[in-house]
């Protein structure tokens, strides 16, 4: 159908850039007559950027955009035949309503008495007869807003520019504009290119969506295209709420997540290609336990009106518990008068031995030196140990200019890592010792556990991918006594969002079920087919 | 509220004593028979009188208001396409130029002013630029051109300044708007740039007129003794003549003169517009 329209305006490989920053990379668009167009993406796309281009108040570093297939690139704004509602709507505070909408008319040298007919007609389509007189000051927001749009489309183009028009206003009136704004565009009939990082409103108002990131064309289509089949994993989590699961298309029609097989109707893919898979939480039913396409645990349920939002744990995630051992203060202490030094008892894993240097082992043992009458923080001046390259018990002997000195011992053990291939993470954390005042001094105990155990979570197929770790302990950190407390280190684990109107409890286990036609699967993002 | 506004109470006292009573005392002086007696005295309006029948002192009024209206109207029309240009530049060249305007303004007015008797005076390097382009032995110190000259350098800052920070405080969407609507540069100067600049017109307008129709060292210096205006002769009053009370009938005078200008400089700022708004 889209054929049978006229292209109204061409963008043809139009680049930008600022200061050696690129903000578009080549953009290719077509727009049709009629249409109702939403340029979106986050703040820094190169989405105004690109209307500023298309209104003249920018100039493309390369490129050209055709208007009716005539170059546009070298005429100024005002021989541009489109008009544009800018942001702060940018009325002249210096005339009221009327002179405001009759500004472009007034410079076409149009008779007062087609002025005034044009004007009135304009005020009607906004519905704010009866507002001619007002000042620009006298008017709240959203009559502002009406106002710009009025003054724009007096001048009849055949292309109205809207630069995030309602992004000053507040939710119910952006409500009411976007309704207001497909009416105004319905009856008036020309092209509007809307301007927005709001999704709720491209999908609202739009009949083509152009999703951008980074100075790019991530998708265009309409909003049922763009939220049924989404080119990306970017596009499927702009727009809407998503399970985005990597994998792997097996072959045409079948695709494999965590480890299972799926039928899905999507081909036309290299065999084993790594994909993105979306499945988005309406179309996921619950099920009893085993009578789904996957099980889980339900870890959440959130109220949201209409239905649930049910989180379900399909693949656990990585778990690996150490124990914190609790000292009193003294016995990490030592002072002389006011000189103190201060250290712990510490694990090392072999085979991390190789290349491991005195500053390490300070800060394994948070090896620590100071002055209490001066608070001055003292450097530890030698560090003399028998620690050897194996398993083993050793001393580590910490010693202040001073000659004060605090001896530990250093656990030399083959750590083990827990391995999870179904998520295909590895997570490991070492057994440590802190004294009591430490826990309760610490300001940021979450990450101070992580750095005291030295937890770290990785991709087994990408070492260097780190993995977030969340820490749960069952201790109450101000009132805390000597002992051995256990510390779990844990990687979120497979989780899907699903939108039901069926109540769960959290902990019960569900079985998921889901339509072939329900999974839809995506290139990778970058991925050069 | 009640304790914070008793703290405004010595700024009060502050203004009365330095600004209303020296005011007042002014007007009580200039509505006084001459001599200096302080306890006996009597009212009479024989200043006032004595000022507008004296041919003289018309004359130098006029003068005086004639220069400053000039002299106004040269810096608005120099200044105001300065400001623009200014307002035009990157941020930092900007800054850069308002601190080459605010510069001279560092130092001493006197002595700028006496820099200008250098460059005024024959053989000076004006009048061997204008010998280049055959005006030979040229004579502008102690004319009219000299004062006005001096008045400008001294008081074109104050209107740049003015207008510069109107301009800047625009909103840049707004010219874009008004070019967006189909307004060409020419049009969206007149009809959008200009009349939102006003505010920043008038107050530079104020900024050189007051100082310049009451100036009296510069006319003194550059038009020598034959460029009289009415700051001199009020100068002249108090200092020289020893004469008080015709001296303050002619300030007060002055003041009433300057009041009246500036309200219809308001005036017609308002009238304009309005008229901008009803049209």
């Amino acid at each position: 159908m889209e054929n049978e329209k006229k292209k109204l305006i061409q963008f043809r490989n139009v680049q930008k850039s600022f200061d050696d920053q690129i903000i578009l990379k080549g953009i290719d668009l077509d727009i049709y007559e009629n249409e109702f167009v939403t340029l979106l993406g986050p703040s820094g796309c190169g989405k105004t950027t690109l209307l500023r281009i298309l209104g003249g108040f920018l100039d493309q570093d390369e490129g050209e955009i055709l208007v009716d297939g005539k170059d546009i690139t070298k005429l100024p704004p005002y021989k541009r035949e489109l008009n544009t509602v800018f942001q702060k709507y940018a009325l002249f505070p210096n005339m009221n309503v009327y002179e405001n909408i009759a500004f472009g008319l007034r410079l076409k040298k149009v008779s007062d008495d087609i002025i005034e007919q044009k004007v009135m007609r304009m005020l009607r389509l906004i519905g704010l007869e009866g507002y001619e007189k007002r000042e620009i000051t006298q008017l709240s927001g959203g009559q502002q807003q009406r106002v710009a749009i009025a003054r724009a489309l007096v001048n009849e183009p055949n292309v109205l520019l809207l630069d995030e028009p309602l992004g000053a206003l507040d939710l119910k009136l952006r409500k009411e504009m976007q309704y207001e704004l497909k009416r105004i565009q319905q009856e008036v009939g020309i092209t509007f290119i809307f301007v927005t990082h709001d999704q709720e409103e491209a999908l609202t108002m739009s009949d083509k969506i152009v999703v951008m990131k980074e100075g790019e064309i991530q998708q265009v289509g309409s909003p049922t295209e763009i939220y049924n089949e989404p080119a990306n994993a970017y596009v499927a989590s702009f727009i809407g709420e998503s399970n985005i699961i990597p994998g792997i298309m097996v072959k045409d029609e079948l695709v494999r997540f965590d480890e299972t097989d799926f039928e899905c109707i999507d081909k036309g893919f290299r065999t084993n290609e790594p994909v993105d898979v979306v499945i988005r939480p309406e179309d996921i039913n619950l099920v009893p336990y085993n009578q789904g396409k996957l099980n889980g645990t339900v870890e959440s349920v959130l109220f949201k009106g209409m239905l649930n939002e049910v989180v379900v744990e399909t693949v656990p995630g990585t778990h690996v518990t150490v124990n914190m051992h609790i000292t009193e203060e003294s016995a990490n202490q030592v002072d002389d008068g006011h000189i103190h030094i201060s250290g712990n008892s510490f694990y090392l894993d072999v085979e991390d031995m190789e290349g491991i240097e005195e500053k390490d082992l300070i800060a394994r043992a948070d090896a620590q030196a100071w002055n209490d009458e001066t608070d001055e923080q003292l450097s530890i001046e030698k560090v003399e140990t028998n620690l050897e390259d194996k398993i083993g018990t050793y001393t580590i002997t910490f010693t202040t200019q001073n000659n004060l000195s605090i001896t530990k011992t250093i656990q030399v053990v083959d750590q083990q890592v827990v391995r999870n291939q179904k998520k295909n993470e590895g997570v490991s954390a070492f057994d440590f010792f802190k004294s009591k005042d430490e826990i309760e001094e610490s300001i940021a105990l979450d990450t101070d556990l992580k750095t005291w155990a030295n937890a770290q979570g990785w991709k087994l197929d990408n070492e260097d991918q780190s993995v977030n770790l969340t820490v749960t302990y069952d201790f109450d950190p101000e009132n805390i006594e000597t002992g051995i407390y256990p510390i779990t280190f844990w990687t979120t684990g497979r989780e899907f969002k699903v939108h039901t109107t069926a109540n769960v409890k959290e902990g019960v286990e569900v079985g998921l079920d889901f339509k072939p036609e329900d999974i839809h699967v995506m290139e990778k993002e970058g991925f050069i087919s | 509220m009640k304790t914070w506004r008793r703290l405004a109470i010595p700024y009060l006292i502050w203004g009365t004593g330095m600004l209303l009573l020296p005011m007042l005392l002014i007007v009580f002086y200039s509505l006084i028979q001459p001599g200096n007696e302080v306890t006996t005295f009597r009212f009479t309006l024989d200043n006032y009188i004595r000022f507008f029948t004296d041919p003289d002192f018309l004359l130098i009024l006029w003068r005086s208001l004639t220069i400053a209206i000039e002299t106004t109207a040269i810096c608005l029309l120099l200044g105001y396409p300065i400001a623009y240009w200014i307002s035009r530049c990157s941020k930092k060249t900007q800054n850069l130029m308002v601190l080459a305007i605010t510069l001279p303004m560092w130092i001493n007015m006197l002595v700028r002013t006496y820099a200008w008797i250098g460059i005024l005076s024959k053989g000076g390097p004006l009048s061997i630029v204008l010998s280049w382009f055959g005006i030979k032995d040229a004579e502008i110190l102690y004319t009219q051109a000299a004062v006005l000259i001096g008045m400008v350098y001294n008081y074109l800052p104050y209107m740049i300044l003015q207008i510069h920070s109107s301009l800047t405080k625009m909103d840049p969407s707004l010219e874009e708007a008004a070019s967006d609507l189909g307004a060409s540069p020419f049009q969206t100067f007149w009809r959008v740039t200009f009349p939102l600049s006003i505010p920043g017109v008038i107050s530079g307008i104020t900024l050189v007129f007051l100082p310049a129709i009451s100036a009296f060292f510069i006319p003194k210096l550059l038009g020598g003794g034959g460029w009289f205006l009415i700051g001199n002769v009020i100068e002249n009053q108090f200092i020289t003549v020893g004469e008080w009370n015709f001296g303050s009938a002619i300030s007060v005078i002055m003041a009433m003169i300057m009041m009246l200008l500036m309200s219809l400089v308001r005036k017609a700022d308002r009238k304009a517009s309005q008229k901008e708004k009803n049209a």
